[in-house]
């Protein structure tokens, strides 16, 4: 009985436990892993994002000259994996989880993004943001100045090992 | 490390625990041992033959008192010709993972059957056979277990060769039955299932019944194996199964990610910076508070004590902000990868734990001690759901399962991980064998728990999270090891090429429990079925049907809903007060 009457005021003394919401807001902690999305204007279209996302959810494709990163985040785990690879914080979880809709697309977001050419084949290869970050990051400063695109960062893959293979068949057969 | 160096390099007496194991297995088996690595002082990885198992599988068990903790198959053959079946055992006192794997060629997938010898060896075997196709000769009850009753019988999904998507066409099959005993044929039998109660698994009982009796059990489960061990073929990276891993177990995730992660690194023989080895065990004693008054909750609400259902989930809650807060997700950290953590602990976060920690400890410590004094509570669960030391041996029982039966394990202080080497703590443990020790067991954890917390923060070491672990060499084998809120969780990596495992293996805690089941359910009332089962904590939750069958007329079925579950459970609650 003692029992009882202890169980009793353990719940007498409960205070209220429930929130109002979904009447009133109830604000995620600031590190709440939350509803993905892309920033346009920051994304390059490098594809890291691509790379560790678990369930596979981002995709890039392309058609002529336009390179799309596509997240559907409709089966996403919220790891928050891509916001934490992307170099240009361009991927961001947010502290929304309020993602019921009666509409798929929703749960899509696009970047599209324009590709440059290969200097050699003409066929496109990478966007034009990324080509930009990489002279940034790994040109000397003068070719920066004078706006001039290294070879390598000008021919698409193939045509850069096509054009290695020839440059180190001349240089075997130079010696 | 081949057995010949051991024996010529080190004089007897400064042998480490494990070389001197390895000695005595090299002595009495000789040439039956083909090869040992011992990788790390807790390690201990042989290949043996495997027409000399047995004699291994007895000393093993019998002598050296290792405990099985899983098997696993590998399918070998695209690289040698070989499947491999190992058998991992936990040498408790030493604190050593003994592996010994058999080699088995492809055009001879057979080996002989350990399951007299360990019982339970029964469902790893069967387990070997449906996912790789390797047959136990002289398995006591070889019949389907992992997969679904129609899926084809010449179609192993663990081998290579089978595409990780392939789906077969559904057929018509009927689940495998086993053997009745006399009494058993005689008896009324009451099925349970097949979505039982338990939140990771659907499950179904056969319960043998003589009046208000259960004589004997039946167990069908694995309707929900998604196969995720298989996604390691070509899915999955090294960083990517730690999500995966997480969602493992619906309340004690981050325990598997860690653990994972874990066997990763030893593969790898990478280094986890200190700081990150604090949090993951700060997060996991979190996760076992969390998890031990849900459970505490839940057992009480099968017997109609709702008033503590209601309240230990109020307690309880603060710890789901709290962790919310610190990783971003209340059940889904997504704190683990493999080399570290991934988000740091602020001061703010290290006072806020022990704002919580003291509130709970406060709060929890007049619950239970409210409901410990509780006559009615006591005798539901006093002599009840009886598990003895010998089966709990037997079955290989963990956690808090084979604890209240007076198995003094624990993986916390058996094989020492993360932050534990530094800390202070004794393992609880009770001797009434029953679920009222279960019940003493867990809340003294809580505590501990709670403890341990301080202990850590106290000396939370400064520095890094995360350590690159680079890139991990094939065709190591790395086993993570630790005490999950429901027993011990092992993780097996062997590495392979392409950024991801050749094979990962996971065993959770309720693999062995469940096996117990039976065991425990033996000479109970029906209406103690709910609670039996729950004791093991196998995370209740789906919905439950109950089907009753009339044996007179085999179309009259009595379907009965988790609410006609609940109110006879109750209902003998009430008859003792
Ligand atoms: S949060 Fe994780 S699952 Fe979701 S899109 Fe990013 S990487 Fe993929
Ligand atoms: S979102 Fe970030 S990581 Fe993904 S493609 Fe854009 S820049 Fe790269």
């Amino acid at each position: 009985m003692i029992s009882k009457i202890k169980e009793a005021l353990i719940c007498l003394r409960a205070p209220r436990v429930t929130f109002r919401y979904p009447l009133e807001p109830m604000p995620a902690p600031a590190r709440f892993r939350g509803r993905p999305t892309i920033d346009g204007a920051k994304c390059i279209g490098c594809g890291a994002c691509a790379a560790v996302c678990p369930p596979r959810l981002i995709d890039i494709h392309g058609e002529g000259t336009t390179r799309t990163v596509e997240l559907n985040f409709s089966r996403c785990t919220y790891c928050a994996r891509c916001q934490e690879v992307c170099p240009v914080g361009a991927m961001q979880c947010t502290t929304d989880f309020e993602t019921a809709t009666n509409d798929r697309a929703n749960y899509s977001v696009k970047v599209e993004l324009a590709a440059v050419a290969c200097q050699s084949c003409g066929t496109p290869f990478i966007t034009q943001r990324m080509q930009q970050k990489l002279m940034a990051e790994f040109q000397p400063a003068w070719m920066q100045q004078r706006n001039e695109l290294p070879e390598w960062l000008s021919l698409c893959q193939s045509c850069r090992v096509e054009k290695t293979g020839m440059t180190m068949g001349r240089n075997i057969k130079n010696g | 490390m081949t057995t010949a160096q051991v024996t010529m390099t080190t004089a007897p007496e400064t042998l480490t625990k494990a070389q001197k194991i390895l000695q005595g297995i090299q002595e009495k088996f000789g040439v039956a041992l083909i090869s040992a690595e011992n990788p790390r002082p807790d390690r201990l990885f042989l290949k043996v033959r495997r027409e000399e198992i047995r004699p291994i599988t007895d000393y093993v068990f019998n002598t050296l008192k290792g405990r099985m903790v899983m098997s696993i198959g590998t399918d070998k053959t695209p690289v040698d010709g070989h499947y491999e079946v190992s058998y991992l055992y936990a040498l408790d006192a030493e604190g050593i993972a003994l592996n010994l794997k058999e080699l088995v060629p492809e055009n001879d997938p057979v080996v002989p059957s350990v399951a007299g010898i360990v019982t339970y060896a029964n469902w790893n075997e069967r387990e070997v056979y449906d996912l790789l196709g390797v047959k136990a000769e002289g398995h006591p009850d070889p019949r389907r277990l992992v997969l679904a009753d129609d899926w084809p019988d010449d179609v192993f999904p663990l081998r290579k060769s089978v595409p990780y998507n392939f789906k077969p066409p559904v057929r018509d099959v009927k689940p495998p039955m086993r053997e009745l005993t006399e009494r058993e044929k005689k008896s009324t039998i009451v099925n349970v299932g097949p979505f039982f109660p338990t939140l990771e698994e659907a499950a179904s009982f056969r319960l043998f019944v003589e009046g208000e009796r259960i004589i004997g059990a039946d167990y069908r489960g694995f309707f929900a194996h998604r196969g995720i061990e298989k996604l390691t073929d070509n899915v999955l990276d090294y960083n990517q199964i730690p999500f995966m891993a997480e969602r493992i177990c619906g309340i004690c995730g981050f325990v598997h990610s860690a653990c994972y992660c874990m066997a990763v690194e030893h593969a790898a023989e990478a280094e986890v910076p200190p700081r990150a080895q604090y949090i993951r065990a700060v997060m996991m004693e979190l996760e076992r508070i969390h998890s031990h008054l849900l459970w505490l909750g839940l057992a009480a609400h099968y017997l109609g004590f709702d008033t503590v259902l209601m309240q230990s989930w109020r307690i309880r809650e603060p710890i789901m902000w709290l962790v919310e807060a610190i990783t971003g997700n209340r059940k889904t950290y997504g704190l683990n990868l493999p080399g570290g953590v991934r988000r740091d602990f602020t001061n703010e976060h290290c006072d806020k734990i022990l704002e919580v920690i003291a509130k709970i400890e406060k709060e929890a410590g007049e619950l239970v001690a409210a409901a410990a004094e509780d006559h009615t509570l006591k005798m539901r669960l006093v002599d009840v759901g009886r598990l003895t030391p010998e089966d709990a041996r037997l079955l290989c029982c963990v956690g808090p399962t084979a604890r209240a039966s007076g198995v003094n394990i624990d993986a916390r202080k058996d094989f020492p991980y993360c932050a534990f080497p530094d800390l202070k703590f004794k393992p609880a443990v009770q001797h009434t064998n029953d679920i009222w020790g279960r019940l003493l067991v867990r809340a003294e954890e809580t505590f501990t728990s709670i403890d341990l917390v301080r202990q850590m923060l106290a000396r939370l070491p400064e520095g890094e999270i995360m350590a690159p672990v680079g890139n991990i060499p094939p065709w190591r084998e790395g086993v993570g090891v630790a005490e999950a809120p429901r027993g011990e969780c092992v993780h097996y990596v062997e590495t392979g090429h392409d950024n991801r495992p050749y094979r990962w293996r996971v065993r959770a805690a309720t693999y062995p429990q469940l096996q117990a089941v039976p065991y425990m359910l033996e000479g109970m009332h029906v209406a103690d079925f709910p609670i039996i089962v729950g004791s093991i904590d196998p995370c209740f939750s789906c919905t439950e049907r109950l089907i009753t069958v009339d044996r007179g007329n085999a179309n009259k079925l009595r379907i009965y809903e988790k609410k006609d579950l609940l109110a006879m459970s109750r209902r003998r609650t009430q008859e003792l007060r």
